[in-house]
């Protein structure tokens, strides 16, 4: 919290609260194909494409997309990650009112699997409840992954899906999936850590209010000569 | 003009680029020798094969040979200059073409990285279905059943703790 209000965001995150826009995040190393991925779901031609706008301070790309869920026009912003991936650590800002997570590996490269459980740790310091979903990138080069198992996604309970940015095997599946969820988290629950927060946040309010006549009652005892 | 490349080699003295070469037109095999002037052993590949591929001279002819089948053709030259052995040479370019799997790419410089991406990219390229293709399909939708009779992909050690 205190980080996240030392550093605004440039985007305007209050509109992540109307019922009919959501942020998805997408999460994970370096070159493991998050935009790859982004721009192969981008692909379908149904909307208008804007481009990708490029918000260099918080090194993130944030990308536009309309959808319809049960029959309502659903906003969606997705997240990407611009470079700052490689500290292995967000910004705060960047898990602020996010309502879904994709997190996503190279089925080629291990480290970028072992590298999720520090990603899910970040996630879940932030967003303790939102749906994440893992995916298992660039299945094209090697098949045979697919008959594999990951016990990562197992052993959080998340679903798993192979996918292929090139050619495109389960991209729009899990686009879609990915936003249904964060609707239906939207419209079903609270995010249990935002209430607390905001719970604190009125404590707070309340106990200044009660303490100001109080401090008052003690300075004016202090200018008080001693008896 | 058209001419089909069919190999593409490299002479290390004097320096020059070797292309065979088939003239559609008589459907008969031709050598063309370009020599490589101005390489030292501290010289750019990527450089010097854009340069000849450039070439007013050779252009039309190395239509078909790819940047990077030239610039690996003056690796070899320059490994030679530099009194480095065949397999020496063969092995530096193994590992500036390929992805060291268990490399931390988060690890490296901005420049390390891209030139990991292009490598990776020229995979990508390959498979990918782009969207003016003809056979594009835009949802492709594969199950991959995830059950319990799967193998492990070793990435997972015995220890559930791990994550």
């Amino acid at each position: 919290m205190a980080r996240d209000k030392a550093n605004p965001c440039e985007v305007d995150q209050e509109k992540y609260d109307a019922d009919d826009n959501v942020k998805i995040i997408c999460l994970g190393d370096s070159a493991v194909g998050k935009s790859k991925l982004m721009e192969r779901f981008l692909m379908d031609g149904l909307y208008p494409s804007s481009q990708p706008q490029q918000l260099s301070t918080y090194a993130l790309t944030l990308y536009k997309h309309t959808a319809t869920v049960d029959g309502k026009t659903i906003l969606v912003d997705f997240w990407d990650t611009a470079g700052q991936e490689r500290f292995q650590s967000m910004h705060a800002s960047y898990y602020h009112k996010a309502h879904a997570c994709i997190m996503v590996f190279d089925v080629q490269r291990k480290v970028t699997y072992k590298n999720l459980g520090t990603w899910y740790a970040e996630l879940r310091e932030f967003r303790p409840e939102i749906p994440c979903v893992v995916v298992a990138n660039k299945i094209d080069a090697d098949i045979k992954v697919t008959q594999k198992s990951f016990n990562f996604a197992r052993k959080f309970s998340l679903p798993l899906y192979f996918v292929s940015a090139a050619d495109g095997t389960n991209v729009v599946k899990l686009f879609n999936d990915a936003i249904r969820l964060a609707v239906s988290y939207k419209q079903n629950s609270q995010d249990f850590m935002d209430e607390v927060l905001q719970e604190l946040e009125n404590i707070d309010l309340e106990q200044k209010e009660e303490e100001l006549p109080d401090q008052e009652q003690c300075g004016s005892t202090k200018s008080l000569p001693p008896s | 003009m058209t001419c089909t490349a069919k190999k593409c080699g490299i002479r290390l003295q004097p320096p020059a680029i070797i292309l065979i070469y088939e003239n559609e037109m008589k459907g008969k095999s031709r050598q063309r020798i370009m020599p490589v002037r101005n390489f030292s052993k501290f010289s750019d590949c990527n450089r010097a094969a854009e340069q000849l591929k450039n070439n007013p001279r050779h252009k039309s002819y190395l239509e078909q040979v790819s940047l990077r089948q030239l610039e690996k053709l003056f690796c070899f030259l320059r490994g030679n200059l530099r009194g480095q052995s065949l397999a020496e040479t063969m092995e530096q370019i193994q590992r500036e073409t390929t992805i060291d799997p268990e490399e931390d790419l988060n690890k490296l410089d901005d420049k390390e990285l891209a030139k990991r991406k292009s490598i990776m990219d020229e995979l990508f390229e390959k498979n990918q279905k782009k969207k003016d293709d003809p056979n594009f399909v835009y949802d492709i939708e594969v199950e991959f059943p995830q059950d319990e009779q799967l193998l492990s992909c070793g990435w997972d050690t015995e220890s559930a703790d791990e994550f």
